[in-house]
């Protein structure tokens, strides 16, 4: 049976990700530092998959046909796209899949599960996918089952949908009938803007936002966190802040555990998003 | 206003080199092929698959503040103005400045399409 041996929440800002690449600058010497330890603590770990919940920013799924909630099911997929390499100098590559756990947690031969996800058969992952996976698994050398998540196109799953996105990973993956060890791992935000009045403002756009998100990460506190979150108070939060919603799921599936690490490193890039749980 | 038609030029621009040249190289010739040929929506979208007189202006001078007040998607509008003004147009820094200065009256419109 598979078990999920470790969940993470992390950021994906590919500028952060930019700036990180040669030598470290003094202001991100704690993100650095951050991921080295999450680093480690994967390797620790030893997973077999990384279940991935993430959000696709216009590159895979655009307005044409939005999906809320989609699971990719390939032996490989390819990441990084043509518009990424150009602005954040991010090169494409392929990384492996695991279509056997992505069937699975797609509910089988008949889509049982009641999330009615949908899927596809030729992933093609972004940053918000890419980012975490070079930081956290440098080598690329473990399959990935990416579950993308609407947070960018409204209208957005309601928090209380990524709860329940997170309970049902949690069940769908203990009920694989294959022995792996899964990392799940959730790619997002806190305050953050983009396209907006408040982007760039070399800090958080939301720190009050900021402090309750992390307490709610170390206080397991998913009602909290479910009952705050709605679109508006997100848009407060900054246009782009959506996407916290993925660290609603990883809390969901941990069944509202208290994180080890819950913190928001502050950066020019505003505050960066860092939660672990220990599923020992 | 059609947000979807909008942002799917502003997607289409920024997601490949070729188109990017291109509109860079003719703003006004850009759009003018893009409503012809074969990029436009089929079904069409509302007022047959064009963009309006208003959007077209905005798109084509690059009037960020106007594309956002129309409901633009903050994301690709950001995406769009970034690959379409630097560096040949303007620093990045002076991007910023000017984008907020743009964007900044109309405060946060919805964007849904």
């Amino acid at each position: 049976m598979a078990e999920i041996v470790g969940v993470l929440g992390v950021t994906h800002n590919p500028l952060m990700w930019a700036s990180l690449r040669d030598t470290v600058p003094p202001d991100l010497a704690e993100v650095a530092a951050n991921f080295e330890r999450l680093r480690s603590q994967v390797a620790g770990l030893r997973p077999d998959v990384i279940v991935m919940v993430a959000s696709d920013h216009f590159h895979m799924l655009t307005m044409a046909n939005m999906p809320a909630f989609l699971i990719g099911k390939a032996p490989e997929m390819r990441a990084g796209h043509p518009n990424e390499k150009r602005v954040f100098g991010l090169e494409a590559t392929m990384v492996p899949g695991d279509p056997g756990l992505g069937a699975h947690i797609l509910g089988g031969s008949d889509l049982a599960s009641g999330f009615d996800f949908s899927f596809s058969d030729e992933p093609w992952i972004d940053h918000s996918f890419l980012v975490p996976l070079l930081l956290l698994t440098p080598e690329l050398d473990i399959p990935v089952v990416p579950v993308f998540s609407n947070c960018n196109a409204p209208p957005i799953p309601v928090a209380a949908r990524f709860a329940a996105l997170g309970s049902y990973l949690a069940e769908a993956i203990a009920s694989f009938p294959s022995a792996r060890r899964v990392l799940l791992v959730g790619s997002g935000h806190l305050a953050h803007e983009l396209g907006g009045p408040r982007q760039f403002l070399g800090e958080s756009p939301d720190p009050d936002f900021d402090e309750k998100a992390v307490s709610w990460m170390a206080g397991g506190d998913l009602q909290g966190a479910v009952a705050s979150t709605s679109f508006l108070r997100l848009t407060e939060a900054g246009n782009e802040s959506y996407q916290f919603l993925n660290f609603i799921a990883c809390l969901a599936a941990t069944g509202g555990r208290q994180a080890v690490m819950a913190e928001g490193t502050p950066t020019r890039f505003g505050n960066l998003p860092f939660f672990s749980w220990d599923m020992t | 206003m059609s947000r979807y038609l909008v942002n799917k030029l502003m997607w289409e621009v920024d997601r490949s080199d070729e188109a990017l040249a291109r509109f860079k190289e003719d703003p006004a010739a850009f759009l003018h092929d893009w409503e012809s040929l074969a990029e436009r929506p089929v079904p069409p979208y509302p007022d047959g698959g064009h963009l309006t007189d208003i959007e077209r202006a905005a798109l084509g001078t690059r009037d960020y503040g106007a594309l956002y007040a129309m409901g633009a998607n903050p994301f690709l509008l950001w995406q769009f103005a970034r690959s379409v003004s630097v560096p040949e147009e303007m620093s990045i820094e002076k991007l910023i400045s000017s984008f907020r200065e743009a964007v900044a009256p109309y405060g946060y419109p919805d964007f849904h399409t």
